[in-house]
């Protein structure tokens, strides 16, 4: 009775071991979850990848935000987790953040609101609470309470403006806390007297103002003038390796790739 | 013949183990029920417990900013000994209060009502034209409210009704940006009513005729009949009803996440009609919004905490609902 089951084992072992390399090399998968910021440039670059080696890989991309990516891949559950955030000491051991791209981030008021510019002192004193009124705000284009729409602590977004804009400035009690950059920019095109920050793919409709004396756009953000911007990452358990490593690579060092993140990210090159 | 008298033994036997198999099954499918159930609660209050042991009762007080703290707690240092978890609840408790409360209050006179008017006064084509419509409204998603909260009544409420000074009035402690108790309420409200005149005209309309009839006769008139006999006696599907409208208003997350302000904010009853326009945050809306941070393990002990109380009142309820019906099953019972 022993030998035939110890011989069927074998053979059923022989068989998935000369089946699992043959499917992975006819056709690897990579799956990406993470962040919604991240999320419109991936779908590009996966697009781009599958026009460049056409067959060679399939892409499956999930959202959910930057910490459900860094916490996805950690578990083994996807092959890259992208991450609008910098790395954080809470950050699960053995993990790789490969930079892929910057993008900017606005300061953005209602339109009837022609705010032209903020230095990051009136950005400070709006979104610490210690400037309550447009009136006290100097280039407002309207008077009256400021309503101040930030993001939930969950957010890449949030991570970043607190970063970037605030640093040791805590954001007001009294701010409205939104869950993803087109609440926000709905909140802010309804209300007046709104004022927040959105990733700047979300812009359209709103009043973007200046920030430290130059525009937030796409051409100041390439040429590093425009201050307010930050990372976008491809998150890998060790080293990025196999079929998602030889993506990563393309993504950073391809030249078909910079065209692609040129159209409304920064590139690294 | 004597065949057809005893039917044959093995048959007997085979149909009582046929019998018998489907008993397994079926107690086996319901056991597994019970068992996800004790299981789902287990798993939500071991993952909440740290919350709830670290904080104490000073959990559901107030004090502090609650936003502030759920930030502090996601960014709590990495080494586990240093994880932060101090939070008092009491705005977001108070806030599901409120908007629930609220909600089934209206809901429920509105839906009393209309169900007596559908039943009772209504033209028999309006009733008619009326019943599919209640059930459609009952069957909408809560997003689709949530779409035209946030595009078309908020802006209205933030934009028309309230009035620079009275903005400017509490500018330090609170926004007034149209997201608010009040349009969570009338939302919530739109939403849950619906269900509740659909389950009252049933009920309504199961009184037996004899009782309204025999009352009529004696020269009673329609709109006193209704109220001392037929809605009196439809009283345990009233608190049905109720049950039901509350527990969807209670777990109602994505429409108030949209609309209600999105900050952890306890409105103040003595601000006069202030109090309607100040923002707040359900727990359940609380739930949605922070999902993302659940990879933070004291941040998602502290959602996973919100959970079980939401879970906790659930049970209350359809207890208070089960312990409501007791005195009022005696006028069902006869017929």
């Amino acid at each position: 009775m022993q030998r035939p089951h110890l011989t069927a084992a074998l053979a059923l072992g022989g068989a998935v071991l000369a089946v699992a390399p043959a499917t992975a090399a006819a056709r690897p998968t990579i799956s990406m979850s993470g962040s919604t910021s991240v999320a419109p440039l991936a779908a590009k670059l996966a697009r781009g990848y599958l026009r460049a080696f056409p067959g060679k890989v399939g892409f499956r991309l999930a959202q959910g935000g930057s910490d459900i990516g860094v916490a996805d891949v950690a578990r083994g559950r996807v092959s890259i987790g992208n991450s609008s955030r910098d790395p954080k000491p809470t950050d699960p051991g053995g993990l790789v953040f490969n930079k892929i791209a910057r993008d900017a981030i606005c300061v953005a008021t209602n339109r009837r609101n022609r705010l032209s510019g903020v230095s990051q002192a009136t950005v400070k004193a709006i979104f610490g609470g210690k400037v309550r009124d447009w009136s006290q705000v100097p280039g407002a284009g309207i008077r009256g309470p400021i309503d101040v729409i930030v993001r939930t602590p969950a957010s890449g977004t949030q991570d970043a403006f607190q970063k970037i804009f605030l640093e040791k400035t805590t954001v007001t009690s009294t701010a409205a806390q939104k869950a993803s950059n087109g609440l926000v920019a709905q909140t802010i095109k309804n209300d007046p007297r709104a004022v927040g920050y959105v990733s700047l793919a979300f812009t359209r409709g709103l009043n973007d103002a200046r920030y430290q004396g130059v525009g937030c756009n796409l051409r100041n953000a390439k040429s590093g003038q425009y201050l307010g911007t930050r990372n976008f990452w491809m998150v890998t358990r060790g080293r990025a390796r196999g079929a998602a490593g030889r993506f990563i690579r393309w993504v950073q060092r391809s030249s078909a790739a910079v065209p692609i993140i040129s159209r409304g990210w920064v590139p690294l090159r | 013949m004597s065949a057809a008298a005893h039917p044959d033994p093995a048959a007997g036997v085979a149909t009582e183990r046929t019998d018998r198999r489907v008993e397994l099954t079926l107690g086996a499918l319901a056991s597994f029920i019970l068992v996800l159930i004790a299981g789902m609660i287990v798993f939500v209050f071991a993952k909440a417990w740290p919350s709830f042991a670290h904080n104490g009762l000073a959990w559901f007080g107030a004090g502090g900013n609650v936003d502030s703290q759920l930030g502090e707690i996601f960014n709590s240092p990495a080494n586990p000994a240093a994880y932060q978890y101090t939070l008092h609840a009491w705005p977001l408790l108070y806030a599901t209060l409120l908007t629930t409360g609220g909600a089934v209050l209206l809901g429920m006179t509105f839906a009393l009502l209309s169900a007596v008017f559908i039943v009772e006064f209504a033209p028999a084509g309006l009733a008619r034209a009326l019943q599919p419509v209640v059930r459609l409204l009952a069957a909408v998603p809560s997003v689709i409210y949530g779409l035209i909260g946030i595009l078309v009544i908020v802006p209205f409420v933030g934009n028309e009704l309230i009035h620079q000074g009275r903005r400017k009035s509490v500018a330090y402690v609170v926004q007034l940006s149209g997201t608010s108790l009040l349009v969570a309420v009338l939302i919530l409200t739109v939403m849950i009513t619906p269900i509740m005149i659909a389950i009252i005209v049933d009920a309504l309309r199961t009184v037996p005729r004899g009782w309204t009839e025999g009352a009529a006769a004696l020269g009673v008139n329609r709109w006193r009949v209704m109220w001392t006999i037929t809605v009196r006696a439809a009283r345990p599907a009233i608190v049905a009803a109720a049950v039901l409208a509350t527990a969807r208003a209670l777990g109602e997350a994505i429409m108030l996440s949209m609309v209600s302000g999105s900050v952890g904010f306890a409105p103040n009853p003595l601000d006069g009609l202030t109090f309607l326009f100040e923002p707040v945050r359900p727990l359940a809306a609380t739930i949605v919004d922070n999902a993302e941070g659940l990879s933070v393990k004291p941040f998602g002990q502290t959602i996973y905490a919100f959970a079980a109380i939401l879970l906790v009142s659930s049970f209350f309820l359809s207890f208070a609902g089960w312990a409501a019906k007791q005195p009022l099953k005696r006028y069902a019972g006869r017929a």
